[in-house]
């Protein structure tokens, strides 16, 4: 929202009127908020900076998933296959690493074909939903289905070992800053820059009205292929902090973020008809899904009763989003 | 009324060579014909009036130009040489611009978003600058200051706005693209007079810059106003060009309605006022809601009340609202003398009420369903029947879709392969097949062939003889006058005039529909 | 109006019925081709793989699959991305519930039967709830409903196998009953019988395809909506935990995420049937042929002893390279 004097525009300036359909993420700040303040009474240790940092880099995998996540769902698309893109890039980077014998190459070599690999399945979902016009649920269904057998073709045990380096830096600190901030706020300043691109407004456009934004002249489908490389890429970059998170391969890690990422994205506020949301918000989906998984643990609540707690707080979370997104 | 219809070969000639002709265009979807033998031709510098009936094919015809869908046969030459556009953006790239009938905006995204759309200026190939954007915006804007109303602002969601000003950013929209052709597709329908004049300020520029304009609307006063050039489209045909200087208004008329269909609709001499009891059978009093601003009305047994005046000033909501489609929020509804609540459909059904849309894409037809489920919908919702009974429930539609003289292959075909008409009818039908007592029609007739209508009118007449009484809302003002024992006039939500008798004439109608916007502007 | 043309107006709707379901025809057709074509490669590669008792095999695990996608199918064809990502949690539950219930005994059968299908058709009707009276989004309603299952199945189960299948039903899926069919079979064809039926000749059926294809031309019409999608989404809470008894007996006894593997391949058998994602197209016949040429194909990978990462590889691409046929979006250039 532009909060200038327009000097050149004569008296129609702009509406300044604070709305909050325009902050969708602010329903899942408000949550985070809350849930950090229960989590630090539960755990005095929370606010520590080492548990901060150590929680922060356990959540980034899904952090990153989510974000990616959400530009597909935004041109009102879905990818269900990211979870398996995970697990395939794991163990591309993994066994690449090892087989050019864990050096400072081979470990840059491996990151670089994981990325490259995250790209490349995002593109293959692309070009079936935009061009063949597939139907996006069963297409990336399937399209997940080979991208674990893929992962599991390439590593089919779990194993392999990356040089502790990997790890050790994921953990560790640049500049006397932890990595993982230094990640987190690159993705920021990304989603901060990303919004402001000619290609998000179009995205936008997209997900709101596709007929309207193809008689607009888009390039409907080249804009929902890049969608899916989008996703493709951030599913890459989250293999890529699961590796420095369990420093080793294991094909069938990634699965389970498929579903959760989309949780992600609708608690922060992204609608699933596409066209409202936005990245920030899934950001602060995936840091409450893993407060909520927190809060509970340090709750004492006995330990059956945990997962069904955690089920149904993330119901009433993403049924009260839904709520509060349409006033 | 109508004299000689000008024909084609009447003063075709173009000023200069014609930038634009599009030469028997064909297209159907489905088994709607929407366009038989489509031909325009645009001479840079002139401002083309396309005129037509509601469903003559004129948004069609703008569409494949603009190559926003491709024609079955026929071509587009540009500048004399033919092309194939496969895609909005090919036609864009030559210069051709739409501002299309249904809008292409994205509810959201805002104002200025939306104006440019796809062409916003950036810095380094990628960021869009969206301060300046809303500068940009906002000097376009200008233009419409002090007519747009409330919260028109460049950063203003296109959700949050009004049918006018969404009307008026497309405009923008399309003028900003700055085509050298450039298609207006009924843009005026939701502005108000003064808005229309700016409108006009732009177009004259426009025209001035040497673009060829090609405008749509259904208001002759604008047509002879702003066109220099007339083309008149009749069910999917071209059937005439000429200049505007050359036209009167009947003529025009005539050649759209191919002049039989006043003469044969029945006359309301011809009503047998017998027909209709005294017996008040709906009765509505003081009913408010969002468009609504106390209506009141009684409609007798066998009687058919119609309901007049500009578009959109309370008819449809008046309708919906006693089948309870989208109810008032306040009033009185009585039938036979009993105070009834109408919460939803389902209740209006039961009362005995039906509603028929005129809208039947979104309001009417189950696509790719069978004309079978089509018809016997209604009926079997309200019969509460759980099993279905094929046959037998045939032999209760079948005698309907006779009536109706449906034209059909059978009642297993979906309703998708039947053409426009049909398909109304089939809607029409649905109720028919229902049994109610009171019907309310929300503008029937629109887009439906003129043998259909023919039927219509004659089969309304009918069913009134048999006691049914009925709403009759029509955009068609002459349809309106002729089939309709007495007239409401509608504006703003209220009922400003009653016509009957003598008084049941295209003149007062207009006076009483004119004189009372005129009058809420001012006051406005 | 002549009687002449009212009956011949009457016979030609009784003859132009049938084309009325040629949306299905076209993918049962191709679902036959594939099954024919699966048969054909399997006993080519291993000989013995459309053995009869063998392809009886398979439809049995169809059967279970089948079930399943009754629910689903019809919560899609209720259109309004209708969609039901917790059938699996369901089977699980209702697995459970059955398993717990019987306890291994004959004579709880039935009261086992009804207490599974009571609690899985409460579970769907909270779905349904939440879809139209908040008004969530089916796929977001239904993944949170999923982790809700989740952690009462954990709850519940606290991890370890629990209840026992009784023999009879054991049995029943496992043994020939007539024409040596295992009653499971009888029971999947005749809930064919059922499905369809209900879909084309009542009132509930007709108001599905109402809604799916157009919901406000259908609530204009009388349907009332909201409880119509209400239900469907309780049937197909219904059919998940119906499948998840069988499962009991098929398995023996009860393990976590036993229903798991159910969830997508529901979907899939229903779009293959096809089925439209869109809601308002398609019907259970083509679905059940869904679910057979989806199992076949399973088969057909295990039985080529490809190892599991080929075998999934192949059914992706193969899956991929039917949705040339089916349910494709439209073109934007109507
Ligand atoms: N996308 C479509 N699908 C089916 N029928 C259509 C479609 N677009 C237009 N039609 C039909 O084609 C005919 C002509 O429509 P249109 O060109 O919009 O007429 P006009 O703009 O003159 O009112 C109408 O009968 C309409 O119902
Ligand atoms: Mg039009």
């Amino acid at each position: 929202m532009t909060m200038h004097t327009s000097s050149t525009a004569g008296t129609l300036s702009s509406s300044r009127k604070f709305e909050f359909r325009r902050h969708p993420y602010l329903l899942a700040v408000g949550v985070f908020i809350l849930l950090s303040i229960v989590n630090a009474i539960l755990q005095p240790s929370f606010l520590r900076p080492a548990v901060a940092v150590s929680n922060l880099a356990s959540f980034m995998p899904l952090i990153l998933v989510a974000v990616g996540q959400t530009y597909v769902i935004l041109a009102s698309d879905i990818d269900l296959s990211v979870g398996f893109i995970i697990s395939v890039v794991n163990v591309v980077v993994v066994t690449t690493i090892e087989a050019l014998g864990g050096s400072g190459g081979a470990i840059l070599a491996g990151f670089a074909a994981g990325i490259a690999t995250g790209i490349l399945a995002g593109l293959v979902n692309g070009l079936c939903v935009a061009v063949l016009r597939f139907q996006p649920i069963v297409t990336t269904f399937a399209t997940g289905i080979i991208f674990a057998g893929v992962a599991l073709w390439i590593l089919p045990q779990a194993g392999g070992q990356v040089p502790a380096i990997v790890w050790r830096t994921y953990a560790g600190a640049v500049a006397g800053v932890p990595v993982v901030l230094w990640l987190l706020a690159a993705v920021l300043v990304f989603i901060a820059v990303f919004a402001r691109t000619r290609f998000h407004t179009a995205l936008v456009a997209v997900g709101g009205n596709m007929q309207a934004a193809y008689q607009t002249k888009l390039p409907v489908t080249r804009i929902r292929i890049t969608s899916y490389v989008i996703s493709g890429l951030f599913a890459a970059l989250a293999a890529l902090a699961l590796v420095g998170e369990t420093a080793s391969g294991d094909p069938l890690l990634g699965g389970a973020f498929s579903l959760s990422s989309i949780t992600a994205v609708v608690l922060g506020g992204t609608a699933l008809a596409g066209g409202r949301g936005g990245a920030l918000g899934s950001l602060f989906g995936a840091i409450i899904l893993g407060l909520i998984a927190n809060v509970i643990f340090f709750a004492q609540l006995p330990f059956e009763y945990q997962n069904l707690a955690q089920g149904l707080v993330i119901l009433l979370a993403l049924a009260g989003g839904v709520f509060v997104a349409r006033r | 009324m109508p004299s000689e219809p000008i024909t084609a070969a009447n003063g075709t000639i173009p000023r200069s060579l014609p930038v634009l002709r599009a030469s028997r265009i064909a297209k159907r979807y489905g088994g709607v014909t929407a366009l038989a033998e489509g031909e325009l031709e645009l001479a840079p510098g002139e401002v083309h009036v396309l005129i037509g009936a509601n469903g003559s094919g004129k948004s069609t015809l703008c569409k494949i130009i603009a190559g926003a869908t491709g024609p079955d046969s026929g071509v587009v030459e540009l500048d004399g040489a033919p092309r194939h556009f496969k895609a909005p953006r090919d036609a864009a790239a030559v210069g051709i611009s739409v501002c299309y009938q249904e809008l292409s905006l994205i509810p959201q995204l805002s104002v200025a978003q939306n104006i440019f759309l796809g062409r916003e200026k950036v810095v380094a190939r990628t960021f869009v600058n969206s301060r300046k954007l809303n500068d940009d915006a906002a000097r376009l804007m200008e233009r419409f200051q002090g007519v747009a109303g409330e919260n028109f602002f460049p950063n203003t969601l296109v959700s949050d706005l009004s049918a006018d000003q969404q009307q008026l950013v497309e405009i923008l929209k399309t003028a900003a693209e700055d085509g050298r052709i450039v298609i207006f597709d009924e843009p005026t329908s939701s502005l108000d007079n003064r808005q229309v004049e700016l409108f006009f300020g732009l177009v004259r520029e426009m025209k001035s810059a040497g673009k060829a304009i090609v405008f749509i609307s259904h208001r002759m006063r604008e047509l002879f106003e702003i066109g220099d050039r007339m083309t008149v489209m009749r069910n999917g045909r071209t059937v005439g060009t000429f200049d505007a200087a050359d036209a009167t208004e009947g003529q025009i008329i005539g050649m759209m309605i191919g002049n039989d269909i006043v003469s044969s609709a029945q006359s309301p001499q011809e009503k047998s006022p017998q027909a209709r009891s005294a017996k008040t059978v709906l009765q509505a009093d003081n009913l408010t809601g969002r468009t609504l601003n106390g209506v009141s009305l009684d409609l007798a047994e066998g009687e058919i009340l119609g309901l007049g005046g500009l578009h959109g000033q309370g008819q449809s909501a008046l309708l919906r609202s006693l089948f309870g489609a989208d109810p008032a929020a306040d009033g009185i509804i009585k039938i036979d003398g009993k105070v009834v609540k109408v919460s939803g459909p389902r209740a209006a059904m039961a009362l005995g009420l039906a509603y028929v849309s005129g809208d039947r894409g979104r309001d009417g037809t189950l696509s790719h369903r069978p004309v079978f489920e089509n018809l016997a919908l209604a009926r079997l919702n309200k019969s509460h029947a759980t099993y279905i009974d094929v046959a037998a429930v045939s032999d209760q539609v079948l005698p309907v879709a006779e009536r109706l003289k449906l034209k059909y292959a059978g009642l297993g075909s979906p309703i998708s392969q039947l053409s426009g008409g049909n398909q109304q009818k089939v809607v029409l039908g649905r109720w028919l097949a229902a049994e109610p007592r009171i019907l309310l029609l929300d503008d029937p007739t629109k887009g439906i062939d003129l043998q259909t209508k023919k039927d219509l009118y004659a089969l309304l007449a009918e069913l009134c003889l048999g006691g049914m009484s009925i709403l009759f809302y029509s955009s068609d003002d002459t349809e309106l006058l002729s089939v309709s024992d007495r007239v409401l006039v509608f504006a703003d939500g209220q009922v400003v005039d009653e016509l009957a008798g003598e008084r049941l004439t295209e003149f007062e109608l207009n006076q009483a529909a004119f004189a009372s916007s005129a009058s809420a502007e001012a006051t406005a | 109006m002549t009687l002449d043309t009212a009956i011949s107006g009457r016979s030609n709707a009784v003859k132009k019925w049938a084309p009325a379901v040629g949306v299905v025809r076209k993918p049962l057709f191709i679902a036959g081709v594939a099954m024919m074509g699966i048969l054909v490669a399997g006993e080519i590669v291993a000989p013995g793989f459309a053995a009869p008792e063998q392809i009886i095999k398979m439809l049995v695990v169809a059967a279970l699959l089948g079930i399943v996608a009754a629910g689903q199918n019809l919560v899609i064809l209720g259109g309004k991305e209708g969609i039901d990502l917790s059938v699996g949690a369901t089977i699980t539950l209702g697995a459970l519930i059955a398993g717990n219930v019987m306890q291994g005994q004959d004579s709880m059968i039935a009261i086992a039967l009804i207490a599974t299908l009571a609690v899985t058709f409460g579970v769907g009707l909270l779905n349904g709830i939440g879809v139209t009276v908040l008004r969530i989004p089916p796929l977001v309603m239904t993944l949170g409903m999923l982790g809700v299952l989740h952690g009462s199945l954990i709850l519940l189960t606290r991890g370890r196998p629990s209840g026992n299948s009784a023999e009879m039903l054991s049995n029943l899926v496992d043994d020939p009953l007539i024409f040596g069919l295992p009653g499971i079979l009888i029971v999947w064809i005749g809930l064919g019988i059922l499905v369809t039926l209900l879909l084309r000749r009542t009132l509930f059926g007709m108001r599905i395809y109402a809604i799916g294809t157009n919901e406000t031309a259908a609530r204009l019409s009388g349907v009332p909506v909201g409880i119509t999608r209400t239900l469907l989404f309780g049937l197909s809470g219904m059919f998940a935990g119906l499948a998840g008894f069988f499962i009991l007996g098929f398995t023996g006894n009860v393990f976590l995420g036993v229903g798991d593997q159910y969830m997508l391949p529901s979907i899939i058998a229903v779009v293959f049937g096809g089925t439209s994602l869109a809601g308002g197209r398609g019907g259970y016949v083509g679905t059940m042929a869904g679910a057979v040429v989806l199992t076949l194909l399973q088969s057909l990978l295990t039985t080529l002893h490809i190892d599991p990462s080929g075998r999934q590889i192949i059914f992706g691409a193969t899956l991929l390279l039917l949705m040339l046929f089916y349910g494709r979006q439209q073109r934007l250039r109507s």
